[in-house]
């Protein structure tokens, strides 16, 4: 059984139980190619379940998962990667022992050939702007840096569909509009779906945003809508206005 | 000045730099004019301690650079040693016997890699069951003492061991066999050859990748690297070096026993490695070589405890110099002369 044509990503009954509690509880998901979309919901929702799922990291209790049209439900890690799939998880994902560059590069050498590897590198350090610290042991950066190194890293491999957990953690404020510009601009030629709870952040870069609650989609509309739905507002935003 | 030391720290895929190829050069040439002013017991003292570096050496490897510790590595040295024993003293030659005793412990070790890294066990039962297949190995050879067990013409004779395996023959001629001073040489330029194999592979993309499997298998596979194939390939690979280095030992001493796969070889292994320092595979030659003299030196002092002594030695090093001789002195003597550098006001 093949995924819908449309969706660059789909699920279909997505469960994941852990020891009688269902983290994810038959989430039905549809992503075309091109979309920019946000996830949001309250703690413990199973959004980055959800992309452990995805990504292979967790292996599915029930339900089906496609990407590209294809089925990758029993993938492991690292084929669903080779099919073009980046993830930045919730906590940096790094490599601490080793430099910006040598993360970079581990990143950039999978999908490129040895001199493209390190022109591919040199971009990635322009465009993050991570020229500062580019030899420094990337476990001696701070929370923010290395949350960059790990964009960083995901955009090095240039997948298809990006995925990210909370990439705005950490940051300050001019770092988060850096990272909300910088997603824009990845959009135009990759699909992305973003985990965030900064509100701003999300009316920033999204157009579609879905709604997680305990383990199921609560919503999936227009951010505006999804924003000042009572229900959503109830669950998450406990009630208050949203600016 | 600390510049010189950072080629022996842990390796992130720079390719080693001139001051690193002269310290190459010029200790193998001084290890290479040794034999002028050393007499032969000297010699043989100092060929096992390169002997057993290469054992040390795959250890750290795997340990240092890819983050897995395999307990058992002895149990490729003791193969390695015995496969050679067998081999040569069946079939005269010994050539085909010293190739066999790398490429049957490689094998080996390929085949519980199949089962225990695509089996994908975590790294503490790694380590167990490594232990566990070398104490197999150990009480399976110290039962075969007995007639029957016989492969060809060779006695296994069980705990006693194989006295008189030959001395390693020149390839182009069976008649020449290499004396202890020959042995001595091989040993030099094979721990050299081996040490910087594995320094330079480290620098490929296949090295960079073990140590990044080391730093974060999670991230690696996420990046779309199948990280059992590299690690399937770095313990076949450690397992073939281990077994160079038994079949080097077989050749030193001219005599195999059980003791080669025994727990206290195994943990010897793991002290050398320790007290030189994982993270360095300069570090676990010294490592070797400082222990087996303290050794010596303890039992010519009438040390009754040796093992003991040992013992205590691991203790104050994982306590007090955890990262091994080698880095603690090199980061010791670069903070050294990064204090002379500021107080001299002087730039690079």
């Amino acid at each position: 059984m093949n995924g819908d044509p449309k969706g660059i990503l789909q699920t279909r009954g997505l469960r994941k139980t852990f020891g009688g509690v269902h983290a994810v509880d038959g989430v039905d998901f549809l992503l075309t190619e091109g979309e920019l979309r946000c996830l949001i919901g309250p703690n413990g929702a199973g959004k980055s379940t959800f992309f452990k799922l995805i990504t292979g990291q967790l292996m599915p209790s029930d339900g089906q998962i496609f990407f590209g049209g294809s089925e990758v439900t029993t993938h492991a890690s690292h084929e669903v990667a080779r099919l073009g799939v980046g993830i930045k998880n919730q906590k940096p994902d790094v490599f601490d022992g080793l430099s910006t560059r040598e993360n970079l590069w581990l990143a950039a050498q999978f999908a490129h050939d040895k001199a493209g590897a390190i022109e591919q590198v040199e971009q990635v350090i322009d465009r993050l702007q991570l020229g500062a610290f580019v030899h420094r042991l990337v476990g001696e950066l701070a929370h923010g840096q290395r949350q960059w190194v790990e964009i960083g890293m995901v955009m090095a491999r240039e997948p298809r569909l990006i995925l990210l957990d909370e990439p705005s953690a950490g940051m300050g404020q001019e770092e988060r509009l850096r990272t909300a510009e910088l997603l824009k601009e990845l959009n135009r030629t990759t699909t992305i779906v973003v985990v965030e709870h900064d509100m701003q952040f999300i009316k920033r870069i999204a157009d579609v945003v879905t709604v997680f609650h305990r383990g199921r989609v609560l919503r999936e509309a227009k951010v505006d809508v999804v924003l000042n739905d009572p229900e959503v507002r109830d669950v998450y935003l406990g009630r208050t206005e949203v600016t | 000045m600390g510049w010189l030391f950072s080629d022996f720290r842990r390796p992130a895929g720079e390719r080693p730099g001139p001051v690193w190829w002269s310290f190459v050069v010029v200790a193998t040439a001084v290890l290479l004019s040794l034999p002028l002013t050393l007499d032969l017991a000297q010699l043989l003292d100092l060929s096992v301690v390169f002997v057993l570096a290469l054992l040390a050496l795959s250890m750290s490897f795997l340990w240092g650079y890819v983050g897995i510790l395999s307990f058992g590595q002895t149990a490729f040295f003791g193969l390695g040693g015995y496969v050679y024993a067998v081999a040569a003293m069946n079939w005269g030659d010994t050539t085909l016997p010293f190739l066999l005793g790398i490429a049957i412990p490689l094998a080996f070790a390929a085949l519980l890699g199949v089962f225990m890294v695509y089996g994908k066990i975590s790294d503490i039962y790694f380590s167990v069951m490594t232990l566990v297949i070398t104490l197999i190995l150990n009480r399976a050879m110290r039962a075969t003492s007995g007639d029957q067990y016989v492969i060809g013409d060779v006695r296994l004779n069980g705990q006693n061991g194989i006295p008189g395996v030959p001395p390693l023959q020149v390839p182009w001629d069976s008649s020449v066999t290499l004396f202890i001073d020959h042995v001595y040489y091989l040993s030099v330029v094979l721990a050299v050859l081996v040490y910087v194999g594995l320094r330079l592979l480290l620098t490929t993309p296949f090295g960079r990748i073990l140590v990044g499997i080391r730093e974060n298998e999670r991230r690696i596979e996420l990046l779309g690297y199948d990280a059992r194939r590299y690690k399937f390939a770095a313990f076949a690979l450690s397992g073939g070096i281990a077994g160079l280095s038994g079949t080097m030992f077989a050749i030193w001493g001219n005599f195999v026993a059980p003791e080669m796969f025994g727990l206290g070889q195994a943990a010897e292994v793991i002290i050398w490695v320790i007290v030189g320092g994982k993270s360095t595979l300069i570090g676990p030659i010294v490592g070797t070589g400082v222990i087996q003299y303290l050794t010596s030196w303890l039992g010519t002092q009438g040390v009754g405890q040796v093992t003991l002594v040992l013992g205590a030695i691991l203790i104050v090093f994982v306590l007090l110099f955890k990262d091994g001789l080698v880095p603690t002195l090199g980061a010791a003597i670069a903070r050294v002369f990064a204090g002379r550098r500021e107080s001299g006001g002087g730039g690079q």
